[in-house]
């Protein structure tokens, strides 16, 4: 009896001892895992570092400002530009007389364009 | 062992016993060498047998949008092992090859110290440099990866960021101010500097001298409501790329580290000074046609008004009279006068988050002499920051706030202090609307945003006196007059024309005042004003109020 305890102990220990081995070597894959995940990281990160200060000089008001006015005829809006609100709400009402009324059922026949609306 | 024990009794048997001892000793070899591999295969180093560092990425530096000002990147620099080199004299040649102005004598001393095995050749070099290197083919010579600070729009706000040394501590500027905080990397450090905004400033003062040979320069837009810098510069302009080699003029920022006498720009604050005591009305009329002696002064006119005998004190600000500042001025006392000042930050005290202004140069003794030449902006020295946010209580209605350079600006907590009432402040920034439409500051208007402000002109201070040749011109203003919510600051140092004679601020420093305005503000969001002024300008000029016959100061 006694030598089939200690045999018994002696298989669980060993038992035991593979299952710890095997749960560090799980961990040390997973920490390298972890690892390389980390350094992927780091590489990515880099790059977007990169590629925000790839974005920053490409945008830089002294480059950007010349090639909106010349390839798209951008200015830089005149106070001449700029409207009342209450002049813009003026207008729309006017607007809105051409308009089709609200309640104006889908099938009903308009007046306007779809780009006029 | 005694005979009486009673005998051993061997259950396991010495063969047992010995399988048993060969599996334990099995079990601790194989531990053992579990372990070793475990030191020395470790996944925490890489391939080349360097331990994995996290190194903390100084932050980025970004302006209140978002745009990348600083970032790092990973550069590369270059070293030598002097213990592996043969010949010194072609390793330098080769390297003198690419870094033309590489220091050839040092570099050759410090590659013949045979004992060394690294030495640094040139901290952060170019990719096209390193090509180059490599392309030598120098077994000696190697590359070593390392974090280097970039500044992708140049120059732009480079004395504002500053910049750090190889190393990435932070020398000069934000880079400095906030070392701390960038080394501790995380979240970009947040400027309120608008980059846009930024770049019309740097702009207009690159283009005033095309127009104006001068000095230098510096200029600034403010948030008056709430402190936030918005745009500061200083000419020539500083590249942080360059860590600080580069010529003393362009070393200096003169717009927060120099000081300077600013000439008319103060009389605004004398009149508010002598409104706020109760001494000084709207209806109040002086004679200014005749110099007059204030303490050991003798204030005269630099260009003689219209009507001088009888003259407002809004006509003392829209056709800058220096006798009518002192007259005002004598009216509070030095005292008050100092007082108010104080108050307003310009002689010292004002603690600010970000760079530090220069600390003023004031009056030793505040007496009656020293009072009549503040009283028109002589005298007294502060730096271009100190003073724009002078003109802050004008558009506040009264309260002074502290200049910030980092967001998030929270409305709740920015510093206030009430320095004027509220129609002081008022009566004021209506002086200075008609200042800039009937006055000296007609060049500074920008259509739509109601330019309300002040020229000043003052001949620099030397060791034998002031030099009537040598002017420091300025522009201070806040607009839209009608709902105010800039400070625009403009100075030049020495501005001459290069076409024509003229060179007080009316035509030198308002003129960029204008252009700065009319650029910067619909990129500051500041709706122009459309239809009737509120802020009737018209309605304090006297019925006979005066003309200048002169060139306005």
């Amino acid at each position: 009896m006694n030598r089939f305890v200690i045999i018994g102990g002696l298989v669980v220990v060993a038992g035991l001892a593979v299952a710890v081995y095997r749960a560090k070597l799980g961990a040390e894959e997973t920490q390298g895992r972890i690892d390389e995940l980390k350094a992927e990281t780091v590489k990515v990160e880099k790059d977007i570092a990169v590629l925000k200060a790839e974005e920053a000089y490409l945008t830089r008001p002294e480059r950007i400002g010349p090639i909106a006015r010349e390839r798209l005829g951008l200015e830089q809006a005149s106070p001449g530009q700029y409207v009342a609100a209450e002049a813009l709400k003026q207008r729309l009402g006017e607007e809105r007389l051409t308009l089709p009324a609200p309640d104006a059922t889908p099938e009903a026949p308009s007046t306007v364009s779809p780009t006029q609306q | 062992m005694s005979v009486l024990d009673p005998p051993y009794e061997d259950v396991w048997g010495p063969r047992r016993v010995r399988m048993i001892a060969a599996a334990l000793a099995l079990v601790f070899v194989v531990i053992v060498g579990r372990s070793a591999w475990v030191v020395f295969n470790s996944p925490q180093r890489n391939d080349d047998g360097a331990a994995v560092v996290e190194q903390v990425r100084r932050a980025d530096i970004v302006d209140r949008d978002g745009q990348l000002l600083v970032t790092t990147l990973q550069g590369w620099s270059l070293a030598a092992d002097p213990s592996a080199i043969w010949d010194v004299g072609e390793v330098v040649d080769a390297l003198k090859s690419v870094f033309p102005n590489l220091n050839t004598t040092q570099l050759a001393q410090t590659l013949s110290d045979k004992k060394r095995r690294f030495v640094w050749v040139r901290r952060g070099v170019t990719e096209r440099e390193r090509r180059a290197v490599k392309d030598l083919g120098m077994e000696a010579l190697r590359f070593v990866e390392e974090p280097q600070r970039v500044y992708p729009n140049g120059s732009l706000a480079g004395h504002l960021l500053g910049y750090t040394n190889v190393d990435g501590a932070g020398l000069e500027g934000v880079e400095k101010i906030y070392d701390a905080r960038l080394k501790a990397g995380g979240d970009p450090l947040r400027l309120t500097i608008d980059a846009s905004a930024q770049y019309v400033l740097e702009e207009e003062l690159e283009a005033a001298f095309q127009q104006f040979d001068m000095q230098g320069a510096a200029g600034m837009l403010i948030d008056a409501n709430t402190g936030a810098v918005r745009a500061i510069a200083s000419w020539p302009a500083s590249d942080p790329r360059k860590r600080g080699d580069e010529p003393p003029e362009a070393k200096t920022n003169r717009a927060i580290n120099a000081r300077m006498e600013l000439g008319s720009i103060y009389k605004p604050l004398t009149v508010a000074a002598a409104l706020e005591a109760g001494k000084l009305s709207t209806a109040d009329r002086f004679n200014v046609s005749a110099p007059v002696r204030i303490g050991s002064a003798v204030v005269r006119e630099p260009h003689p008004l219209a009507n001088a005998s009888s003259v407002s004190a809004s006509d003392i600000i829209v056709y800058s009279s220096n006798i009518g500042s002192a007259l005002i001025a004598q009216r509070i006392g030095p005292e008050k006068l100092k007082t108010f000042l104080g108050d307003l930050g310009l002689l010292g005290g004002v603690t600010i988050t970000g760079p530090q202004t220069a600390s003023p140069l004031t009056p030793a003794e505040w007496d009656q002499t020293a009072m009549a030449t503040v009283a028109f902006g002589h005298g007294i020295s502060v730096s271009p920051l100190a003073f724009a946010m002078t003109y802050s209580p004008f558009a506040t209605g009264g309260e002074l706030v502290t200049p910030t350079f980092l967001e998030p600006v929270d409305p709740a907590t920015v510093q206030r202090k009430r320095v004027m009432s509220r129609e002081t402040a008022a009566t004021v920034l209506a002086m200075l609307r008609r200042t800039v439409v009937e006055g000296s500051g007609k060049l500074a208007e920008a259509q739509g945003y109601e330019v309300a402000g002040k020229t000043g002109t003052a001949e620099k201070p030397t060791p034998d006196g002031y030099d009537p040749n040598r002017n420091i011109t300025s522009f201070a203003a806040v607009f839209p007059a009608s709902r105010p919510q800039f400070v625009v600051l403009v100075v030049l140092d020495e501005a001459q024309p290069r076409t024509g004679a003229i060179r007080t601020a009316s035509v030198t420093a308002a003129t960029i005042a204008g252009n700065v305005i009319a650029r910067a503000a619909p990129l500051l969001d500041v709706q122009p004003v459309l239809g009737a002024p509120t802020v009737k300008a018209a309605s304090l000029q006297g019925s006979d109020g005066p003309r200048s016959e002169g060139v306005a100061q």
